[in-house]
């Protein structure tokens, strides 16, 4: 159909829509309009994703239009066509050499293409024609460039298929076409990990549209790609490549010591051509390259080669000297700096440099495979880092972990506190920058961790022609005993027999999946095994199979696809699973393989962690943002995620059970998204194992009555005449809840 | 005490919010949207069933009956097995006053296993008293959904094919335990034709949606007894013969009623074929039916005989079947005001309903009775008695 969306022309695929898609269309329009960013939630399985395709294919139209003016105007019907989209992954995913693509790892794969693209490597050949190549890349190199990718929509398949009929490489196709391409699909990483972003996102248009979908977790992945982490292995590693890079210093010295001269030269002239670059505004900038240092020549202190490696070995045997502390470290970056300058007579400024210093070197040396200089990288970034910011990042040596004192495992950890580091360039380059969701109640957080201003803040309800969700708050068992998972009454054997009581009697009524959802690993091992001395466990066998999500990847796939097969072949079966695990955060669990989620108390992160109270230190003197506050915002966007997993579209319907009495306070409740909140009503709160069953029983059997389009229609979905209707404009309007 | 130990109290029983059955809706009106939506449906049948259709009206038709732990629950009194097991009672009269030439079996399964309660047969006089006998069975273990099902097809599958393989589940249990790939079975069922339906007590259960989806049956889940109630009478009704199956010619007998007194010097008392295997029953009679091809006697109609395999039915069970062929015409809907015509009271829903001949104006639930019991309009019935077609 075609919608008229405040006098842009859309065009939807489907001939009926919901209102609630209606009204986001138009808050993301409005977002455009004021090309300012946006935060929007909406539930999942509402069709969220084809919303926003629609309304920014429709979006850009319109601005080709603008620019193109007139003479294009009386074919914009016929223009549809010349539209390009495609997915972008990485080497691993896209690869179709026959002998790299065999490799198992990603890194594996990425040095391989490396040693096999690398333009020096490309250049040796010229010479010696026994030097082996990647055929798919040098057919691309000779002429994929001239002829870009024809119009249409790839995905990763696609391009594969694409590259074989070219014989072009795929990976290296795709990332050519990104900047002619419409659309870009790929995961955040490629615009918030600086190591990436800088070579594969840099050249996008000052104009593009960045919308993060599933974004609910984006502060932990901007956090995640600042953050270093340091080991005793990292460092032996480091050791090994620093003893290589000598090596290779010394034979190129003896081969060819004009090439050193020359990168000497280069580096006295200063990084001018990266600064030239960014001040024209042509790329995005990095946050591992500071501006100051572009200005700046590098000191002469690492401006040979020889003395940079010798700067290397002192720096790291500093930090070794680090990590043989006996009690916990915390320090700031400025104290990190001071002491270094102290103890090495390390200067801030070649530290700043080093990250930079090191990719020239590698550069000059030739050194084919970086994949395994991954540890010497690392520690680079990170003298950058530490030596560039001052604030948001804080220093931490355990010299064991919390759960076992005795053995001695030191980590440095280098902890960024400030997400908004990481993304800033995202929000100071691109004109909108949409974050959606299907939950990221409460809304205002987000511009506050990640600094930003939005111009639209919007939640957006369900509208339902029935009631399929249904949200329970669980705070008593049947002896009246209060269900918490809190510190206190962890290891109560009263709390845990009603837990499992809960789980029991919801086994015997619920019919086909249910997954319940721990808080963390070691209390789900605790209960369980409670629960089998116990005999819940048992009981609970009777009814449905249980499967259990552990660390292991492997385990929990197969454990995964064998409780899919119980649900499908009517057996019934249970996950147990924990909250941030891979389960609660990419599976769904549609129609049959979740009729019902249990979550055994609120899924706090473990307040322990002196990462963790470093941070939340930093968010309350930085952002006003009280701990306690930050702390349930953490746990109940969890907790929504999990829950969330069942409901995966209109037709679909579950049961939420929120098994923990602090649930049915109003600081918790409050931070609940819209639509989960708007169903819970004073009557499904604080209630006791028995009225849960009730309730529940009840609500499965008014779901199991027979749901057809007909009774949707009109309600919550709609037509396009239906939708044009004075009436349900107005009702539209009401399903935006500005914040 | 008279009551059971085992029994609990009311107040032990589940927690029961009955004051949420009413609903308040956006308008005001105490009218839940799920009912709303029931009540459409219902409607549904009735001007659904009312095409031209072929049906199947010879069936063979198995009932199983899940006798697992679940039954034992009390949400509906005194326990969901007798109230099935009461319920299915008057369904079996019901199938057999709808469809007198039609057979039904009787099928239990618990424990992991399948057993037949009674073998297909005509006469619902032996299912009732089954039904009646099972009202003690004690409900244990897991149900089967393989075996049951495996059970059935296996008399189902020699029956002749322009009659009808149906299997109607009733499952309260959410889980099944099987011993193979149930797939597999609900392949080999679509493959010969057998249409299953499942009435659940409890939830929706993903096998049995995919089940009744497969050999084209229908799915549904009770709400309460009366729903339950509703859900099984749906099944009296015969099913539309799928275009495949065969037609054929069948052999009939027509057995006249032989009635002989005592003091008649021919009249020579005999057993009847029927109740040769049941230890009781009745024992010598002097009159009958006789077999017209063999001159075995029977004792009642419908019966396959024994001895030569004669279908033997009497002319008015023949009659009575035909009105499935002829169904009563949809009445049309309208809003209006005045009185109903069958039961005189006043009509208060927001439509009533028209016979489209005789223009005669019915409420709701007469609507639903006329169509569904007495397949004729009250107002014109013609004088000579026979049931009139509305053609």
């Amino acid at each position: 159909m075609k919608l008229n969306i405040e006098g842009l022309l859309v065009y939807f695929p489907y001939d009926y829509i919901y209102p609630e898609q209606y009204s986001y269309m138009l808050e993301l329009k409005r977002t455009l309009d004021a090309r300012g960013h946006g935060v929007l939630e909406m539930p999942s399985g509402t069709g969220k994703t084809i919303s926003l395709l629609s309304l920014i294919v429709a979006y850009q139209k319109v601005v080709e239009e603008l620019r193109k003016l007139m003479e294009y105007y009386s074919k914009q019907t016929g223009e549809s066509n010349n539209f390009m989209a495609l997915a972008l992954s990485s080497r691993k995913n896209l690869c179709i050499h026959p002998e790299v693509s065999a490799l198992r790892f990603g890194k594996e794969v990425d040095g391989k293409c490396h040693t096999l693209t690398a333009s020096y490597i490309r250049a040796q050949r010229h010479s010696d024609p026994d030097v082996p190549v990647c055929r798919f890349y040098e057919d691309f190199d000779a002429v994929g460039r001239q002829v870009p990718l024809p119009a249409g929509i790839y995905n990763l398949d696609d391009l594969k298929d694409f590259g074989r009929r070219k014989g072009w490489c795929p990976y290296y196709l795709a990332r050519y076409s990104l900047l002619h391409a419409n659309i870009v699909v790929y995961s955040y990483h490629y615009l918030l990990d600086p190591k990436i972003a800088d070579l594969v996102s840099k050249e996008l248009a000052k104009k593009s549209v960045v919308v993060f979908d599933e974004a609910h977790n984006i502060d932990n992945v901007c956090i995640d790609s600042m953050s270093v982490n340091i080991t005793r292995r990292t460092l032996d590693r480091c050791q090994g490549n620093v003893d290589t890079l000598h090596n290779a210093i010394q034979k190129i010295k003896e081969t060819d010591a004009e090439k050193l001269k020359m990168e000497y030269r280069r580096l006295v002239e200063g990084l001018k051509e990266a600064n030239v670059a960014r001040e024209t505004d042509v790329y995005l900038a990095n946050p591992v390259l500071p501006d100051e240092i572009l200005k700046e020549a590098v000191p002469g202190t690492i401006r040979t080669a020889e003395h940079f490696v010798g700067f290397l070995k002192r720096f790291l045997e500093y930090l070794k000297s680090r990590l043989r502390v006996h009690h916990v470290v915390q320090e700031s970056t400025p104290q990190f700096l001071k002491d270094i300058f102290d103890k090495v007579c390390i200067d801030r400024k070649p530290l700043r440099f080093c990250s930079e210093r090191l990719q020239s070197l590698l550069r000059t040396l030739e050194i084919a495979d970086i994949a395994d200089f991954s540890a010497v990288t690392l520690i680079s970034n990170f003298a950058t880092l530490v030596s560039t910011y001052s604030q948001g990042f804080t220093i931490i040596i355990e010299p064991f972990e919390d759960r076992t004192p005795t053995i001695a495992n030191p980590v440095l950890h280098f902890s960024c506190m400030d997400p908004s580091i990481a993304i800033k360039p995202v929000f100071q380059r691109f004109q909108s920058v949409i974050i959606t969701s299907g939950t990221l109640s409460p809304l205002d957080i987000y511009p506050r961790i990640l600094d930003f201003r939005p111009v639209t803040m919007a939640s957006f309800t369900m509208t339902l022609a029935r009631t399929c969700l249904c949200p329970l708050i669980v705070g008593r068992g049947n002896d009246q005993v209060a269900l918490s998972s809190k510190f206190e009454t962890r290891e109560d054997f009263a709390v845990i027999r009603n837990y499992g009581n809960l789980l029991l009697e919801m086994s015997a009524i619920v019919p086909d999946g249910i997954v319940a959802f721990f808080t963390s690993y070691v209390y789900m091992e605790n209960i369980v095994a409670s629960w089998y001395e116990q005999g819940i466990l048992e009981n609970i066998q009777r009814n449905k199979l249980i499967f259990i999500e552990t660390p292991d990847a492997a385990e929990t796939s197969m454990a995964l696809e064998k409780y899919q097969e119980a649900c499908e072949n009517g057996r019934g079966a249970i996950l147990l699973s924990v909250a941030r695990g891979k389960v609660s955060e990419g599976i769904d669990f549609v129609h049959h393989f979740g009729r019902a989620v249990i979550m055994f108390g609120v899924p706090y992160v473990y307040t322990q962690s002196r990462i963790l109270k470093a941070r939340l230190e930093y968010l309350r003197d930085q952002f006003q943002i009280r701990e306690n506050d930050f702390l349930t915002f953490d746990a109940m966007r969890h907790a929504a995620q999990c829950v969330g997993r069942v409901i995966r579209g209109k037709t679909d319907y579950g049961i939420m059970i929120f098994a923990d009495k602090r649930y049915a306070r109003a600081d918790k409740r409050g931070k609940l998204p819209r639509w989960i909140q708007e169903h819970i009503n004073d009557g499904s709160l604080n209630l006791t194992v028995d009225e849960t069953v009730q309730l529940s029983k009840h609500f499965l059997r008014q779901m199991a009555q027979p749901f057809r389009q007909e009774d949707q229609l009109g309600l919550s979905l709609l037509t396009l005449e239906q939708l044009e209707s004075e009436e349900m404009l107005k009702k539209i309007s009401q399903i935006a809840h500005q914040t | 005490m008279d009551e059971e130990p085992e029994r609990t109290k009311r107040w032990e029983g589940g927690y029961e919010r009955t004051w949420e059955v009413l609903k308040e809706d956006e308008s005001g009106s105490l009218k839940a949207t799920v009912e709303e939506i029931l009540f459409q449906s219902k409607r549904k049948r009735v001007t659904e069933s009312h095409g031209q259709v072929r049906l199947g009206m010879m069936r063979h038709l198995h009932v199983v009956i899940d006798c697992s732990r679940t039954m034992d629950d009390h949400d509906l009194k005194p326990n969901r097995l007798t109230a099935s097991l009461k319920l299915l009672e008057t369904f079996v009269e019901d199938y057999f006053d709808q469809n007198p030439i039609s057979q039904l079996g009787l099928i239990t399964t618990k424990n992991k296993r399948a057993e037949k309660l009674t073998d297909l047969a005509g006469n619902p006089k032996k299912h009732i008293v089954a039904l009646k006998k099972a009202v003690d069975t004690v409900c244990i273990g897991e149900p089967s959904l393989y075996n049951s099902l495996h059970l059935a097809i296996q008399t189902l599958k020699h029956m002749p094919g322009h009659t009808s393989r149906e299997i109607l589940v009733i499952l309260s249990s959410l889980t099944t335990c099987d011993p193979a790939n149930i797939c597999e079975l609900i392949k080999t069922l679509k493959s010969l034709k057998v249409r299953v339906s499942v009435i659940g007590l409890s939830a929706e259960v993903r096998v049995c949606t995919v089940l009744t989806r497969e050999t084209g049956g229908s799915y549904h889940v009770i709400l309460d007894e009366s729903h339950f109630k509703e859900l099984l009478m749906l099944h009296v009704k015969p099913p539309p013969a799928s275009s495949s199956s065969e037609c054929s010619l069948i052999r009939m007998g027509f057995p006249q009623h032989t009635v002989a007194y005592l003091s008649d010097q021919d009249a020579k008392p005999s057993f009847s074929m029927a109740h040769l295997d049941s230890s009781g029953g009745a024992g010598l009679s002097l009159g009958g039916y006789f077999c017209p091809q063999c001159h075995a006697k029977y004792t009642e109609l419908p019966v396959e005989c024994k001895v030569c395999g004669l279908t033997l039915v009497s002319a008015p069970h023949l009659a009575r079947s035909f009105h499935h062929l002829f169904p009563l015409q949809a009445f049309t809907e309208s809003p209006a005001e005045g009185f109903c015509q069958a039961c005189q009271g006043e009509l208060k829903d927001k439509s009533i309903f028209t016979c489209p001949i005789c223009g005669g104006v019915f409420c709701s639930e007469c609507d639903l009775f006329i169509h569904d019991s007495l397949h004729c309009c009250p107002c014109y019935l013609i004088p000579d008695g026979t049931i009139s077609v509305c053609h």
